[in-house]
């Protein structure tokens, strides 16, 4: 078999280094692109780069904005007392598609992990802490995942932020909805279990 | 629970290899080295994806071949299929045709519990050995634990690794400590409650393997004797001197003891391996208890080291598991004894990675 020629090859090991595209896939992308029509690869190409270029990090909250700051941070409409404390930008796409939070964010960059050697420094917390003291904010609602880094962490902020805001509180766990119990694994049924709330 | 049929491909000496087995009590003869133990092997890696003895499962493909295949047909409550595939590239495992997605979904499909000269470590080893144990039962029975147990080493090894930093961040050791009492304190609610029941289990095996009926009490050791919290509070400065976490369920132990007395220190050899496999027993009368069918159990050569008395102590316990819609394996070397089970008994010969049945 004769080698692929240096640019397809070159491409094709660029494509293999994205997330969930295996070598199988970027080779039929790869192929698709060097022989689809090359106004399409051309507006595909400047739709990369002009993203990339245009697309940054919140300067206040950490989501992904073309403007600075952020539309959510700049919405008067969105109620700034309250902050969602999510791990990564991609969270605060997630809850905005739920539709139901009407706050703002603040996107954490990762989650403490002793064993990933990413302490706090790491992490957007200093500039949470400036937020809450500089912002009338009043309440946090931390939303990052129920494992043992995301249930530590939560609880790092919680005693490092504890009297500067007037609430603090944590994400229900629970059923998914729309999903039988028999569907749910044990340690989300007992979260489940003692999170119960009276029926109104 | 019982193998109605096994399928090999590859598997250690055997090229290929199509059986078909019936509820019940099957010996497998033959000399050294000619495969009796590769066909247990077999049978526990369907159950545990696993080898028993402690080896990768790249020892496990024959001898200049890429992979092996497990293949079985096995009726317990339900009739499952089961093809299990595995090579340097990958895993592959089907139930029923289709492809298992989560590990914590199959686990269970089959269960084995293995009695083998190793589990004489039970006793005489380190208490590492005794909590793997508590933990296999334990995760078996107990819906939860292993989930529990998982949060239990991540947040142990979080710990031990902000111990270890030279500047702490106290309030950072709180949060991961936090985590550690929660999960650790789960685990020893459940080791303790487990541990009356798994005695009663050892001390009546023991009672009918040991003629001369001594006492056999097992016991929990916590590390931990009062309260996690307050004990980890107390060991903090000693903590940080070694850098990690002295204390918690990760240094628990049973106490194993024969008239009162450290089975470990006064019994004898042979008082030692009736332990060790009155501890095998009572896994798998706790694994009838919580699933009401008996797992498939496989003895790999320990009836040559006990004693007349002893074997006439253990097959009538053997016996019974053969019997409820259940299947015991035993290897064996030499057959002067095997009169003592009965007529209902499946001989089969091993030779050269071939099986044979017996007439």
């Amino acid at each position: 078999m004769t080698s692929l020629p240096e640019p397809m090859a070159r491409l094709m090991s660029a494509l293999a280094s994205l997330p969930g595209i295996g070598p199988r896939s970027a080779e039929r992308i790869g192929l698709h692109l060097v022989q689809a029509e090359s106004e399409m690869v051309r507006s595909l190409a400047q739709a990369i780069l002009e993203s990339r270029e245009k697309i940054r990090n919140c300067e206040t909250c950490g989501t992904l904005t073309e403007k600075q700051p952020c539309l959510i941070c700049t919405d008067t409409a969105r109620d700034a007392a309250t902050l969602c404390i999510v791990e990564t930008a991609v969270d605060v796409i997630s809850i905005e598609k739920s539709g139901t939070y009407r706050g703002r964010y603040h996107v954490l960059g990762g989650k403490l992990s002793p064993l990933k050697g990413i302490e706090p420094e790491d992490l957007r917390i200093s500039q949470l802490e400036q937020r809450v003291a500089n912002a009338s904010v009043r309440e946090l609602i931390i939303a990052l995942d129920a494992d043992v880094e995301g249930d530590a962490t939560s609880h790092y902020l919680a005693q490092r932020l504890a009297g500067r805001v007037a609430s603090i509180t944590r994400l229900a766990q629970g059923l998914p909805s729309g999903l039988g119990l028999e569907f749910a694994d044990e340690l989300t049924l007992r979260r489940a279990i003692e999170g119960r709330r009276n029926i109104q | 629970m019982h193998v109605a049929r096994l399928k090999l491909r590859d598997f250690r000496n055997y090229r290929k290899l199509d059986a078909e087995f019936v509820p019940g009590f099957h010996l497998i003869l033959g000399s050294n080295a000619q495969g009796k133990t590769n066909l247990l092997e077999a049978i526990y890696a369907l159950a545990t994806l696993r080898s028993f003895r402690g080896v990768g499962s790249a020892q496990l493909v024959h001898h200049g071949r890429e992979g092996f295949f497990v293949g079985a047909k096995i009726i317990g409550t339900a009739t499952t299929e089961i093809h299990f595939h595995w090579s340097a590239a990958g895993r592959q495992l089907s139930q029923n045709h289709q492809a298992v997605r989560r590990l914590a979904d199959y686990f269970g499909t089959v269960r084995a519990v293995v009695f083998c000269t190793e589990d004489l470590q039970l006793v005489k080893g380190l208490a590492r050995g005794r909590r793997r144990f508590m933990d296999l039962i334990l995760s078996q029975t107990v819906p939860n634990y292993l989930t529990t147990l998982q949060r239990y080493v991540q947040a142990l090894r979080s710990r031990n690794a902000l111990l270890k930093q030279r500047t702490q961040d106290t309030a950072l050791l709180a949060s991961f400590t936090r985590e550690l009492v929660d999960a650790g304190t789960r685990i020893m609610q459940a080791r303790a409650q487990l541990l009356p029941n798994l005695s009663r289990h050892v001390a009546a095996a023991y009672s009918q393997l040991a003629p001369e009926s001594e006492l056999m009490t097992m016991t929990y050791e916590p590390a931990v004797k009062t309260d996690f919290q307050t004990e980890l509070n107390r060991s903090s400065a000693r903590e940080k001197v070694v850098c990690t976490t002295l204390v918690g369920p990760h240094r628990d132990d049973i106490a194993l003891n024969l008239q009162g007395r450290s089975a470990a220190q006064f019994a004898s050899e042979g008082q030692k391996r009736s332990i060790a496999i009155a501890l095998k027993m009572a896994q798998s009368e706790l694994l009838i208890q919580s699933t009401g069918v008996p797992p498939i159990l496989l003895l790999d050569d320990v009836m040559g080291e006990l004693d007349r008395q002893r074997r006439d102590g253990l097959l009538p316990l053997l016996a019974r598991n053969g019997e409820q819609r259940g299947q015991v394996f035993m290897t064996c070397t030499e057959e002067n004894w095997t009169h003592e089970l009965g007529r209902d008994l499946h001989r089969w010969q091993v030779a050269g990675g071939a099986l044979k049945r017996l007439p």
